[in-house]
């Protein structure tokens, strides 16, 4: 019985160790960077430093269970509070390889309640990102708003966050953690916006729309992110519309393409909305008028999506000799990489409706032929991350490219950290490859789960264009043997546009030009007899 | 007979390639574009050089004015210039050597003139595969009144042609060269003479595509 009660006794104290160290204590040494979590218990002499190099937990947050095995701590070092200032005139004298380096030093010595600490960070981090080290400056700026020691820093610190968003960035650690969480009482209007605006869409994303719309409520009107806030909303709307689209929510996507203060990638994503949702209502004319009001930067390739829908939009207006000239377009080498089984079909299918029989079945047989390693890998039930069609289809878009393209910057950043194993010195250096190393295997992992629900999206899309061609190709074989009636005249339904006096015309010879992209138009006379015209 | 019949399977066998060809891949495909750049009424501020006497270089400004009727056909209503006269060093050694005078030399002074302009030729071109600019060719006929420092007023023909490359709706900057062959009459000269003009000019261009 004793025994038990010394047992129970030691289970409590070892309870009460671990919440006091999760909790409690404001931490005397700077949390980790990576997790954000307390590096190590506060230490009992305030200038002393446990060495928060050899501490970087792998739980949690950004990082994964490959972790380095933690060093012992060095011992603390004394600094010279003139290290600071060094720094600094480093920093601005254009010298941030030899700023970082002094402040790293600078953070890792002194306790957190020191007045320069914060500032140290910052600069710190502000470095880093000069040096092309976004991902270790936002380490460091996460660290601040997670900390917030210093207001005055705080708001910089928010500030440079934002900005750094515009690039790939850590997705988990700065939209989620740091503006996903923010307490939003203190800040600064133009930064409280963003953060609404980060939280709402956090919101959106978990199916919580009430709550989105109340961030979004606070959002000021007429501003970027209220344009941006009312985008989502419309966006989650759209996806949550089972069968009727609602008519007022093309008026209201279109209202979006026309503002300015979205981007005009935003602004081309609702022109494209509008376009889908009339294809949708079977407004083929609208949708056409809303592809053509999708604003390109000059000799920009433009997107193979919208030429592939326009082109489907074309052909249900009996505008075949223009779809096909948009399908030329997509055999363009801008897009040669392009997933679109589709083509394959429309091409057959406007083959077929100009009676061309033999080009249709070749075109439908087109598809089995490129994509059939992609088909066979499906029928077999491989890895279909493993097939490259469907791996880069998978991973061009949403969030399994955002995800690609942070993983990508993080090893062209941890390629870039090599460079600087001299100036940065052991410690840092290390240090910096630790971080490196948690953010990849974390972003590798983030990566591995998207692309393996959008590669399976990509595979269903390649079977059913696979079964619609299979189809086809029965259609047109039977066309090909049909008898022709004695006397049957040839008839000419589907005619071509003649060119207007205004326009000019360049005959493609497999030389694509970007201004040509959209302007491609194909030349080919029907030979349907009258009682297969279409 | 034997390379006749040679000949002829050569020509069959091409042609049932092409047919195939053509079963294989109908069609042809064109980019239709809208010309970006349609010329009305267009002025034009030149600068040129009549490069071909020996004796002198002449400098000259010019002004003109046309009219184009479509993409193809345009009137250059009128064109008038004014010239200075380079002396070249043959004229310098002449008249310090051999004691020619000054005045021996036909010089032009000024001209004004009028041409019709065909331009058969639009295209485009890729500058450092990062823009595209556009331009045309065209080929001038006219008629062209000179006035020379010593024989007066002498009328001539002129062909020639130019090119033209477009700057934005209202600006483009045209080079031509014309031939002019002065006809014999006037100031008591009984041969024909040549007069040769190489300019660059500014086109501002009014009520077309702008």
């Amino acid at each position: 019985m004793k025994t038990a009660t010394r047992l129970l006794a030691s289970c409590v104290l070892a309870a009460s160790v671990t919440a006091l160290a999760q909790g409690a204590p404001p931490p005397t040494k700077p949390a980790d960077p990576v997790t954000g979590e307390p590096a190590q218990p506060a230490p009992a002499a305030p200038a002393a430093s446990d060495g928060g190099v050899a501490a970087i937990a792998p739980t949690a947050g950004t990082g994964t269970g490959a972790a380095p095995v933690a060093a012992p701590a060095p011992a603390p070092k004394k600094i010279d509070p003139k290290l600071f200032d060094d720094a600094l005139n480093d920093y601005f004298a254009g010298r941030p390889k030899d700023a970082a380096p002094k402040l790293f030093d600078y953070t890792e010595n002194v306790p957190s309640t020191d007045e320069n600490y914060a500032w140290a960070q910052f600069f710190l981090a502000r470095s880093l990102i000069e040096l092309k080290l976004n991902h270790a400056g936002a380490v460091y700026l996460a660290r601040i708003a997670r900390e917030r020691t210093n207001p005055a820093v705080l708001t910089k610190a928010l500030e440079e966050l934002q900005l750094l968003t515009d690039r790939p960035h850590d997705e988990v650690m700065i939209d989620e953690q740091v503006f996903g969480a923010l307490d939003l009482g203190f800040l600064p209007e133009e930064i409280a916006g963003y953060a609404h605006y980060q939280q709402g869409l956090v919101d959106l994303r978990v199916g919580n729309e009430r709550w989105a719309t109340t961030h979004f409520a606070k959002l000021p009107e007429g501003g970027a992110e209220a344009s941006r806030a009312k985008y989502a909303m419309l966006v989650t709307r759209l996806k949550q519309a089972k069968k009727d689209l609602p008519k007022e929510m093309i008026d209201q996507f279109f209202e979006l393409a026309k503002d300015p203060k979205l981007t005009q990638d935003a602004r081309n994503d609702a022109m494209l909305a509008v376009a889908r949702l009339r294809y949708e209502l079977s407004d083929f004319n609208g949708a056409l008028d809303a592809y053509n009001l999708v604003k390109l930067p000059a000799l920009d390739p433009g997107r193979a999506a919208l030429y592939l829908e326009e082109a489907w939009t074309r052909y249900q207006l009996g505008q075949v000799h223009a779809a096909m000239g948009l399908l030329t377009t997509l055999d363009a080498p801008s897009f040669r990489e392009e997933f679109l089984p589709d083509k394959f079909l429309l091409k057959a299918l406007i083959y077929r409706d100009l009676c061309h029989y033999l080009p249709a079945k070749r075109s439908a047989k087109e598809l089995t032929r490129r994509y059939s390693e992609s088909l066979d890998a499906v029928r077999e039930r491989d890895d279909l991350t493993r097939d490259p069609r469907l791996l880069r289809a998978a991973s061009a878009r949403g969030s399994t490219r955002r995800a690609r393209v942070f993983l990508e910057s993080l090893e062209l950043e941890g390629e870039q950290l090599g460079r600087y194993a001299g100036t940065f010195g052991e410690r840092m250096f290390g240090y910096m490859t630790r971080v490196y190393d948690l953010s990849r295997a974390e972003a590798v992992r983030i990566y591995q789960q998207r692309l393996t629900d959008s590669v399976r999206v990509e595979a269903d899309k390649l079977l059913r264009a696979a079964e619609q061609v299979r189809l086809m190709e029965y259609e047109v074989g039977l066309k090909l043997y049909e008898r022709v009636k004695k006397g049957s005249k040839l008839v000419a339904l589907l005619e071509e546009e003649p060119l207007k006096t205004n326009q000019v015309s360049f005959k493609f010879a497999d030389e694509y030009w970007n201004d040509e992209l959209r302007t491609y138009r194909f030349s080919l006379k029907s030979r349907c007899i009258e009682e297969t015209a279409r | 007979m034997r390379r006749l019949s040679l000949v002829l399977s050569l020509l069959v066998a091409s042609a049932a390639l092409a047919q195939v060809q053509e079963l294989e891949n109908p069609g042809v495909t064109s980019a239709i574009q809208d010309r970006p750049y349609r010329l009305l009424h267009e002025l034009d501020i030149w600068v040129g050089v009549l490069p071909l006497d020996a004796f002198y270089v002449g400098v000259y400004a010019q002004l003109s004015y046309s009219y184009h009727f479509s993409d193809r056909f345009a009137w250059q209503v009128g064109r008038g210039a004014y010239g200075l006269a380079a002396r070249t060093q043959l004229r310098g050694e002449l008249e310090r050597t051999f004691g020619v005078q000054p005045t021996a030399n036909d010089e032009v002074q000024f001209f004004v003139g009028s041409d019709v302009m065909w331009k058969p030729l639009y295209g485009k071109l890729a500058v450092l595969n990062r823009a595209v600019i556009h331009g045309e060719v065209h080929l001038l006929g006219g008629a062209t009144l000179f006035r020379f420092t010593n024989s007066g007023f002498r009328p001539g023909i002129n062909i020639g042609g130019g090119g033209r490359i477009f700057v934005n709706k209202y600006v483009s900057f045209r080079f031509d060269m014309t031939h002019n062959i002065v006809l014999p009459t006037g100031g008591g000269t009984t041969s024909f003479g040549n007069v040769m003009t190489v300019n660059l000019g500014l086109a501002l261009n009014f009520g077309g595509t702008e």
